[in-house]
């Protein structure tokens, strides 16, 4: 570096030597040759003293990083023998051991999300994992949404400068599934297929609304599916979950890539109607969105549509889990604080 | 959207009790937002004549008035003919006037949602005032606060002020994003339409909006108006017409009234009047001041009305007094020389309708909707304009509703038509005509539904039906655009009959069984052996902030970049899930310091990283799955806890895996691998946090695949999250962890007593523990005596220290035969034979 001043330059051409900063270490911030160029900061006109004070604290930076990058290096570890299960002159007792099981835990959102595959798993849903970034074909437009149509604002999406999208809802995930189901639609058995996974919503995040949540979609195709299958399959798997009978109410909706659209909603399990603070005191709770699948997504991915039809639905996990252990905060499922984590097992 | 339910009464009978119908709104025609009941906050006020107002003689600002209240209100003192004393400061009190007076006792309406105000009668400069006069404001009916609710018709003194403007209103807020594609419900009409369907009753429609016998002509062809529409493509209809001679004030209190409840702030007559028929029937209007519009042209005699795209650099200074810079897709109204409205979303300033304007010219358009919304979106307005043209208007019911509101505007404001109704309309899409059987539809919904059934069901909503021998021939009515296949008429069937009607049955289908998905259950089983052993599961963001890649020395130039992050913490897409395993590390040490014992602990993630360079066949980023794992001690309990590496913890962790799940993998020095690895962007970016000399690559055995990194972090790591000193980690690939095939490592039980044997070994520090392991093994496994098994294990590594070339490792083996009790001499000879052995190719020494 090179100062404006030639009293500090000369300081620093000598300071700055990195043998006498090793040997000196942090006490060369106190050397004299500092404190000599302080006294004449004092002495200095009024027009220069500032821009001379700024030097010397350059100077001093200088410095500063100089020796904390000598420490860096003088710190640096000696190579250990990386093949060894141990290292040497450790006695036993202090050879590293797994912590006890009671410290550990599983993440609620994931245990949870492995009870609801087990119960698709039984009523013979196969899965799939969810992509986490994913063109605008299948965000958008495989399923129903034109270019530029409003109904794609009702998801704030995160683009990436490529013009990729991270996922707002599973469902970019059903034309792969369609078009891989067709075999089996083929050979007279269902498509029938869950698809959990990470979602991105870009919006402000408060203790209810996180930028990212987990989804869980399903879908199912063959032919003669209606909507009564539909409210049956979605209220059968409820009432597995829950472990008690439930009430369900589809609301019309509209989404671009079913007909008719839904939302659903599910008397409250917590109390049964009586209105509690899961529930907002209404008894009911609104749970997600499903639709029997819009032909021309099943045309989409070449599907016969006056053969086949078919439902998907689509819900969060994380309220699910909220709801269940009374979480107040949505933003403790990705804070990674152990205080957290390990009230669960 | 917010509708009055006594507006929709105007146009349908609503039988059910208010319960029932707002459950039967939200099943069948979308979710209910809010439900809020008008009567109880008006509860009390009454509709007054003032008989005598006077000016209060010790108060320049207040009159004292006596009220006729039809002499209904007990409990309050009245003079000898009966009328009460109201003290009242407004400017337009007068006698004879008809006005609201809220009574002691009630509750000041506007007050009624936050703090409640009750009246009570007071003394106000020496005169008892009981109760007060109320403004519109304070009636919570608009914002004006200038004077007294004038109230402009005729009715009784004593009449309750809900009777009076039906109050006993529930306000229905419902859900847009229902009406997506359903312009129509954003209009009382049609929401009115809807409920009558839900009723099973058949409504008619009011016959302005659906017989056009004539179109009125002008009064007198006073003024002429031109348009010239550049783009019919994106503006398929532009009607336009002149009221002149009109008187701006307020309009009508039943108006005011009713646009206040469902969400819109009364203006002034004109523009009340535009958005009365807006409300109505989903279709905004707009009114330009016909002269300011003529200021503004060349030819100022006859001006034209330019529909065109924007000119760049063109500017408009809006009705919300905030001038825009416009863009070349944004649709716009002008003048041959001057801009003077945003289409569909907001008008000029330029030519807004004041209190000076004597004529107007009223618009009736229908705007392509992917334009309307780009430019809502480009310029962030969101007006209730923007809402309804977003949602693709018939352009078929402008010229009902243009001839409604001339004649809205003539009664409200005494003015005249003083044009032709100028219509530019080029209609390309034709209302849709579909076939559909009973079959199709039963079959979708899984009901029993007659053609008669769906005929009448389809009716009730004045959806044209024709019933033919076995099917329906059906067609959209001229208000609707959402009709086009045979699926929308099953929404609607399915929908106005009730949906919680339908049968419910589980699919049926044959047994085959599905396929578990392998990911999944690998995941589940390394999450239960990794908490079994004492680790945490945690989740962290796929997004990260630019800090993290700095910290790790990451390069973002590989990393996806969020183009519209809100905030800086999600800009990138992470390219290895160990920087965010990192970045809680201090947070959980400082969080548990000085107040637990042993503060440490074990975390992991499984999760995906992605990266720009390596994409899959559909040119997507892969999805690289990987499992990351930190240890971290804090110094006090590693002190008392731990001696050596902290890279052994890590690595302990790691090899409890590749045990439990039989992973074929090599541990080799990290730095022996770093020059094969440097072309590899992914990997690269990986092992950046982890010291070279002090962490190993994961290596499949296989084939030499780089599988992952374990080790300790680099020393600006470790100074950049401030991490404890016993702190390891590992990441390695997920793709390494297999479907478990029926593979066992099970070895019968032998019926003899097993021995075991420690054998000492020193060697040269450059020999790798497990060169010595791995030879020492294969000479037992050739040596050993027939039928019998043997482990080997690690006692300690320990080096002297006047002797630090060395190293001396302490190994212990335990045999058992499966036919005879083995003697310490057989295993002395074989240790001999199996030093000797490594003796020569290893340089070892037996101690």
């Amino acid at each position: 570096m090179n100062y404006k001043f030639p009293q500090i330059q000369e300081v620093a051409s000598r300071l700055t030597d990195p043998e006498i900063i090793k040997h000196q270490g942090k006490t060369i911030l106190r050397s004299p040759e500092l404190g000599k160029l302080f006294a004449h900061l004092k002495e200095m006109d009024s027009k220069d003293r500032a821009e001379f004070g700024q030097e010397i604290n350059q100077l001093k930076t200088e410095l500063l990083n100089m020796i904390d990058n000598q420490e860096d290096e003088l710190t640096v570890l000696d190579p250990i023998d990386v093949t060894a299960p141990v290292d040497i002159n450790v006695s036993s007792e202090k050879h590293p051991k797994l912590l006890s099981s009671s410290n550990g835990s599983r993440h609620p959102l994931m245990t949870e999300m492995d009870n609801i595959l087990d119960i698709f798993y039984r009523m013979g849903f196969s899965s799939l994992e969810s992509r986490q970034i994913d063109d605008d074909f299948h965000m958008f437009e495989s399923l129903n949404f034109p270019k530029g149509h409003p109904a794609r604002d009702d998801y704030d999406t995160f683009m990436t400068t490529e013009g990729l999208i991270a996922p707002a809802h599973t469902s970019t995930m059903q034309n792969r599934v369609l078009i891989e189901g067709k075999k089996l639609l083929d050979s007279n058995l269902p498509i029938a297929t869950v698809l959990p996974g990470r979602v991105f919503r870009n919006e402000d995040v408060d203790a209810r609304h996180g930028h990212t949540f987990y989804q869980i979609e399903g879908i199912y195709v063959d032919k003669g599916i209606n909507t009564g299958n539909l409210i049956s399959t979605f209220k059968t798997f409820l009432e597995e979950y829950y472990k008690q009978d439930m009430e369900i109410i589809l609301q019309p909706f509209y989404f671009p890539f079913t007909e008719p659209s839904f939302e659903f909603v599910l008397s409250c399990p917590f109390c049964q109607k009586q209105g509690c603070n899961v529930c907002s005191y209404s008894g009911w709770i609104e749970l997600g969105g499903c639709g029997m699948i819009h032909p021309k997504v099943l045309k989409m991915a070449g599907i016969e549509s006056d053969i086949y039809t078919g439902f998907a639905w689509g819900f969060g996990v994380d309220r699910l889990v909220m709801m269940k252990h009374g979480i107040e905060d949505i933003r403790h499922f990705m804070a990674g604080k152990l205080e957290f984590l390990r009230q669960f097992s | 959207m917010k509708v009055s339910l006594n507006w929709i009464k105007d146009f349908t009978d609503v039988d059910m009790q208010p319960t029932e119908l707002m459950e039967r709104i939200s099943s069948q025609l979308g979710a209910i937002e809010s439900i809020e009941y008008l009567g109880d906050k008006y509860k009390g006020s009454l509709i007054v004549k003032v008989v005598e107002c006077i000016k209060h003689d010790r108060a320049d600002k207040l009159s004292v008035c006596k009220i006729d209240d039809g002499g209904n209100l007990k409990d309050v003192a009245r003079d000898e003919n009966g009328f009460i004393q109201v003290v009242c400061g407004a400017p337009n009190v007068k006698a004879d006037m008809l006005a609201v007076w809220i009574p002691p006792k009630a509750i000041v309406p506007a007050s009624y949602d936050k703090e409640q105000f009750v009246l009570e009668s007071r003394e106000l400069r020496g005169k008892i005032s009981h109760g007060m006069l109320a403004s519109p404001k304070e009636l919570a009916f608009s914002d004006s606060h200038e004077g007294l609710l004038e109230v402009d018709f005729k009715v009784e003194p004593g009449t309750t002020f809900i009777q009076a403007y039906k109050l006993d209103d529930y306000i229905i807020e419902l859900e847009n994003k229902m009406f997506t594609h359903r312009p129509d419900c954003f209009g009382i009409l049609g929401i009115a339409r809807e409920i009558s369907g839900i009723e099973n009753r058949v409504f008619k429609s009011p016959e302005w909006y659906k017989e056009i016998l004539d179109i009125p002509l002008p009064k007198e062809n006073k003024y002429t108006i031109a348009v010239d529409n550049k783009i019919q493509e994106l503006v398929p209809r532009f009607i336009s017409v002149i009221i002149g001679d009109v008187q701006i004030k307020r309009s009508p209190t039943l108006i005011q009234s009713f646009l206040s409840r469902v969400g819109i702030r009364p203006i002034n007559n004109i523009v009340d009047a535009t958005n009365y028929m807006m409300a109505l029937t989903g279709q905004p209007l707009h009114a330009y001041d016909y002269d300011k519009v003529k200021s503004l042209s060349n030819n100022e005699s006859s001006p034209v009305l330019e529909v065109r795209l924007a000119n760049e650099d063109e500017k408009l200074t809006l009705l919300n007094e905030k001038e825009i810079k416009l863009n070349k897709s944004d649709i716009v109204i002008a003048t041959d020389k001057q801009v003077i409205g945003l289409a569909g979303v907001m008008g000029g300033l330029n030519t807004e309708v004041d209190e000076t304007t004597k004529n107007i010219i009223l618009e009736c358009a229908t705007f392509d909707m992917y334009t309307i919304r780009k430019t809502a979106m480009e310029h962030g307005i969101f007006s209730d304009a923007v809402t309804r043209f977003t949602k693709g208007q018939s352009p078929r019911q402008n010229m009902a509703i243009t001839i409604r509101a001339i004649k809205l505007i003539k009664d409200i404001s005494h003015s005249h038509q003083y044009s032709q109704i100028v219509d530019n309309s080029k209609i390309v899409k034709e209302n849709s005509v579909i076939s559909i059987t009973p079959e199709f539809v039963n079959k979708r919904l899984g009901t029993n539904l007659s053609i008669k059934d769906m005929a009448r069901i389809l009716s009730n909503v004045e959806i044209i039906v024709n019933e033919l021998d076995r099917e329906l021939r059906v067609s959209e009515p001229f208000w609707r655009t959402d009709i086009e296949i045979k699926e929308d008429l099953v929404e609607e069937i399915g929908r106005l009959n009730g949906y919680y009607k339908l049968p419910q049955e589980l699919p049926l289908r044959k047994i085959n069984p599905t396929q578990k998905n392998l990911n999944f259950g690998l995941n589940a089983s390394i999450r239960e052996s990794l908490s079994g052993a004492g680790a945490n599961e945690i989740l962290s963001s796929t997004f990260i902030h630019v800090h993290l890649f700095e910290k790790v020395n990451q390069n973002t130039q590989f990393a996806i970049e969020i183009a519209n992050a809100l905030s800086p913490d999600l800009q990138y897409y992470r390219l290895s899930l160990t920087p965010s395993l990192l970045d809680i590390v201090n947070l959980n040490i400082r969080a548990n310091q000085g107040i637990i014992e042993d503060n440490e602990f074990a975390i992991y993630e499984i999760g995906k990283s992605h990266n720009l360079v390596d994409l899959d066949d559909d040119r997507l980023p892969v999805e690289h799955r990987s499992i990351a794992f930190i240890f971290a001690a804090d110094n006090k309990t590693a002190k008392r806890k731990y001696q050596g590496a902290p890279y052994y913890f890590a690595k302990n962790y790691l090899s409890y895996l590749i045990d439990r799940n039989h992973l074929e993998v090599k541990i080799v020095p990290l730095r022996d691998v770093l020059n094969n690895i440097n072309n590899h962007t992914r990997i690269h970016q990986l092992i950046s946090a982890y010291d070279p000399d002090r962490s190993a690559a994961v290596l499949s055995l296989v084939d030499n695949e780089f599988m992952g990194v374990v080790g300790e972090f680099k020393n600006s790591v470790k100074k950049a999250f401030k991490l404890p000193n016993y702190c390891s980690g590992f990441e390695v690939d997920m793709r390494l962890f297999k479907e478990d095939v029926a593979t066992s490592n099970y070895i019968p039980l032998p019926k003899f007593p097993k021995i075991n044997q420690d054998i000492c070994l020193k060697v040269d520090n450059s020999i790798k523990y497990i060169t010595l392991f791995d030879a020492i093994k294969l000479q037992i496994e050739e040596n050993k005596p027939k039928d019998t098994y043997f482990s080997l294990n690690l006692v300690d590594i320990f080096q002297k220290d006047e002797d630090l070339d060395h190293k001396q490792i302490t190994l212990r083996l335990i045999i058992n035969s499966y036919n005879k009790t083995l003697t310490t001499d057989r295993i002395n000879e074989l240790l001999s034979v199996v030093t000797e052995s490594v003796q020569n190719s290893l340089g070892v020494e037996r101690i």
